[in-house]
């Protein structure tokens, strides 16, 4: 009798509700996914665009050019051994004209240190950081390779977190421009030149440029470099690599192409050493620190009445390791969605401003509305749908219209993203790497997507309560053999008992 | 309409969507296959002939008199790899592959599309004659410095720095100055194609540096620099005492210490003192090493103490670079007992000579 009463209370409260969200909640999802088909739209341009410019753009001269700007590569690093060697190994090994690599050590307590002395005969050396940037933790020493010659500094320091240890990196730099790389990333060999493209065809205005991420998991990679695109086989990554393509690549694209690209990831961003000096580098107290630095720089250029631009350059890409267990995987989106939230309320000034343009009035109102809030709306509208359906108060029709223009045309958006990738980049060769891409499109739906959606949410709700922010731990494979290694093993950083946030670098990207 | 039609349409039009994008998918795929497939089969009997053409060991012409005979259907297949080629070799390769060119009627074609509609084929028709060197058509490609489209600009520059013709330069500089608030031309890719077109710009090269457009002063104190261009030495030090312009300062700089005399030491270090901007006096100290006259070494030794701890670092190169005097120098400032900025710069950089073994050339040099 109780349990028929609380049963017919709780049909009319969720039979009230729908009747007042359920048209809205459609509209949100038709606004999202036509939004991301529009952003789409933008990137296939772009693509197209580049396509066609690719046989004259000059990447021969830009290699062969002494007067081109130079590239300082920093790489933050804390117990990276398992990897750390094939990367700097990849990075030097970058196809430019003038290139250095600086490897902050930041306080490893790994062999990181040991791999890279005896890889590259390194040599401590009385060189002075300089402190264009203010930095925190206080250099220990600096290494060269013993020949003097190969442009390689090590910069070992005391442990004060990624953000600090990249500017450490850019008080170290001596180039022009300077690119940062999660020190797990691989470069493909022209990466630079076509990261470095705009500022030479634009050098007054570009102040900052990002380039592609993809996802190592099951690649065959030799001494540092992708020989072989394969996709990796859990079907979490195969998840991730479908989600990397969608947002990381054609929505970064369809920003860039619009003028309002407002995120640049930390795994691979170039930008202007004297504009990054100018805005005080990146800022070691924030979860999202990349997109906190490209907000800056807006803000900073804008409020100067500089003429600038920020873009997004879709090939070649640096490829990184992404999650491969549930654990990580979730630490990683609770942070993402943190630092979003926390960098857009930081900038909420900037919010409807119409001094800010595209970036005020389109760009900021879009990350809020459908970035920030989408947890929250997908979750409630499809906790609604199940427990009306349950409690037949929504009808077979609402709930399969629902699932439609919520999934249904969540798959197409992915769907084009795919055959905009395969009409343009085409990366994945192989047939059955399609065809688990494709399946993978599918199952995102199927649990995934409600899976990250609460943990953005958990994120978020920490954020609010004020809880620190723990960093998570990413257990490396390394790039010879994709099996995956027991936390034990070497590469695995040591859980601290409750690590202060900014003890350890992190590896954490912004939402893609 | 009521909401099980409109549910239906909704799902029909998404599903149908969603078929379409597969069957997109697929069908790139096939064609991407197929199509290179049907490339390398196409290519597979004249590959080793363009190979000979392209490593210059087609030593009786008979891979060239092959290709040059091929059917136009069969050579749009091969042109693609012929193109691929041609930035890549130099000398009798290079005149091969574009006497194969010409004798497909290319040349011509692309002179054609110099004037076509699509900014595209402008750009590409411009590289093309670039790549064939093809000296005729500066005449051409001259107009295309005043394209409103940036890529076509900067592509017909290349083209013209390729082709090597000095009497482009004036136009190149005039196409660098500023429009509507735009750049014309990026410095490098104009310095670029005005040092590969060698000294017969150097009339040119005396009247941008007196240009009153920044920009065109800026490239041309480059130019002079890396082309060592000694009858520029006295603007240059006019512009590096005097330009408005820090960017035409700064490569004035950089290029007096690359063609300038001792006297120049007293101007560079003048401009490094700390009333100077930082990338000024940064340009300064590694200008005086590149100099390489013992005359600047005092004042590089008095920038080893500097608070620009980079300037400090770049002074202490340079005095590397100066030799046994500068070298000298430096052993003595990391003599000092005391800790001192100067003595960590100069340890610094001696190390590095070790390693380098820059310090046994010196001493060598010396004796």
């Amino acid at each position: 009798m109780i349990w028929s009463g609380f049963l017919e209370g709780l049909r009319l409260v969720v039979s009230a509700i729908m009747n007042t969200v359920a048209t809205p909640v459609l509209i949100y999802f038709l606004l999202v996914n036509t939004s991301m088909l529009v952003l789409m739209g933008l990137a296939g341009w772009e693509f197209g665009h580049q396509s066609r410019r690719r046989g004259y753009a000059g990447s021969e001269q830009t290699v062969a050019s002494q007067l081109g700007q130079g590239v300082s590569v920093v790489v933050a690093a804390y117990n990276e051994d398992v990897v750390i060697v094939d990367t700097v190994q990849g990075l030097l090994a970058l196809r430019f004209a003038r290139h250095e690599v600086i490897v902050v050590d930041d306080g490893s307590t790994d062999a990181t240190y040991e791999e890279l002395r005896k890889a590259f005969d390194l040599v401590p050396v009385q060189l002075e950081v300089p402190s264009d940037l203010t930095t925190r933790g206080a250099v220990i020493d600096v290494h060269v390779p013993r020949d003097g010659r190969t442009r390689l500094v090590l910069v070992r320091k005391e442990n004060s977190g990624r953000s600090d240890s990249i500017n450490v990196g850019i008080n170290a730099a001596v180039e022009a421009l300077v690119v940062f790389i999660d020190a797990d990333s691989i470069l493909d060999p022209d990466a630079l030149i076509a990261v470095t493209k705009p500022f030479a065809d634009d050098p007054t205005r570009v102040v900052a440029t990002g380039g592609v991420i993809r996802a190592v998991n099951g690649c065959r990679v030799v001494d540092g470099r992708v020989v072989e695109v394969r996709l990796g086989k859990p079907w979490l990554v195969r998840i991730q690599v479908v989600e990397y393509l969608r947002a990381f690549i054609l929505g970064r694209s369809g920003w860039s192409r619009f003028g309002a690209l407002i995120l640049i990831s930390g795994a691979f961003g170039m930008f202007r050493r004297d504009v990054l000096v100018e805005v005080g580098g990146l800022d070691p107290g924030s979860i999202g620190e990349d997109f906190e630095l490209v907000m800056r720089i807006h803000r900073h250029m804008i409020k100067n009445h500089r003429d600038y631009r920020v873009q997004f350059v879709a090939e070649p890409v640096s490829w990184t390791e992404v999650p491969v267990t549930v654990k990580v995987l979730r630490s990683q989106r609770k942070r993402w969605h943190r630092g979003l939230w926390e960098t857009l309320w930081k900038y909420r000034g900037m919010l409807f401003n119409p001094r800010y343009g595209r970036i005020g009035l389109v760009a900021l109102p879009y990350y809020w509305a459908f970035e920030l809030i989408a947890p929250v709306l997908e979750l409630v509208g499809f906790v609604l749908v199940v427990l009306g359906f349950a409690l037949g108060v929504v009808h077979t029709s609402y709930a399969l219209m629902f699932m439609a223009v919520a999934y249904g045309y969540a798959t197409l958006v992915t769907l084009v993203a795919m055959a905009i990738e395969e009409l343009s980049y085409h990366r994945y060769p192989r047939w059955r790497d399609l065809g688990a891409i494709l399946l993978a499109s599918v199952l995102e739906n199927v649990g995934y997507r409600q899976a990250t959606a609460w943990w953005r949410l958990e994120g978020w709700v920490a954020s609010l309560r004020g809880k620190k922010q723990v960093w998570g731990i990413m257990t490396r494979q390394g790039f010879g053999d994709q099996t995956p290694t027991a936390p034990a093993s070497r590469g695995a950083a040591p859980a601290p008992a409750s690590p202060p946030p900014t003890t350890r670098t992190p590896r954490k990207r912004q939402t893609p | 309409m009521n909401v099980g039609s409109t549910f239906l349409s909704v799902g029909v039009a998404i599903g149908l969507a969603i078929a379409s994008s597969i069957v997109v998918i697929a069908i790139a795929k096939v064609r991407r296959v197929r199509v290179g497939v049907s490339a390398r089969a196409m290519l597979a009997p004249f590959r080793l002939g363009l190979v000979a053409m392209a490593s210059g060991e087609d030593e009786g012409g008979q891979a060239k008199i092959a290709l040059c005979a091929l059917p136009a259907p069969i050579w749009v297949r091969v042109r693609p790899s012929v193109v691929a080629f041609l930035p890549k070799v130099r000398g009798l390769p290079a005149d091969d592959l574009t006497e194969l060119m010409r004798a497909h009627g290319e040349i011509d074609e692309a002179r054609r599309m110099l004037s076509s509609r699509s900014a595209v084929r402008r750009a590409r028709a411009a590289y093309l004659l670039g790549l064939m060197r093809d000296a005729d058509s500066v005449v051409l490609l001259l107009p295309l410095l005043n394209e409103p489209v940036a890529d076509v600009r900067m592509v017909a520059t290349r083209a013209l720095g390729t082709i090597g013709d000095p009497s482009a330069a004036s136009a190149i500089l005039r196409a660098l100055r500023t429009q509507h608030g735009h750049i014309g031309l990026p410095a490098w890719v104009a310095a670029e194609a005005l040092l590969a077109m060698g000294s017969g710009i150097e009339p040119a090269l005396q009247i941008g540096l007196a240009s009153e457009d920044p920009a065109v002063r800026h490239v041309c104190a480059v130019v002079a620099g890396h082309g060592t261009y000694l009858l520029a030495a006295p603007q240059l030090r006019i512009l590096l005492a005097t330009d408005g312009d820090g960017d035409v300062r700064v490569s004035a700089a950089v290029a007096l210490g690359r063609l300038g005399g001792a006297d120049d030491a007293a101007t560079l270090a003048r401009h490094a003192e700390a009333s100077e901007s930082t990338v000024l006096r940064r340009t300064c100290a590694t200008a005086l090493g590149d100099l390489g006259h013992r005359e600047g070494t005092q004042a590089l030794t008095e920038l080893l103490g500097d608070g620009d701890r980079r300037l400090a670092e770049l002074a202490a190169d340079s005095l590397v670079r100066i030799g046994s005097e500068g070298i000298a120098r430096l052993e003595e400032a990391a003599a000092t007992p005391l800790q001192g900025p100067s003595a960590r710069a100069a340890r610094g950089a001696l190390e590095l000579a070790g390693m380098r073994g820059q310090l046994a050339a010196s001493d060598s040099g010396s004796s």
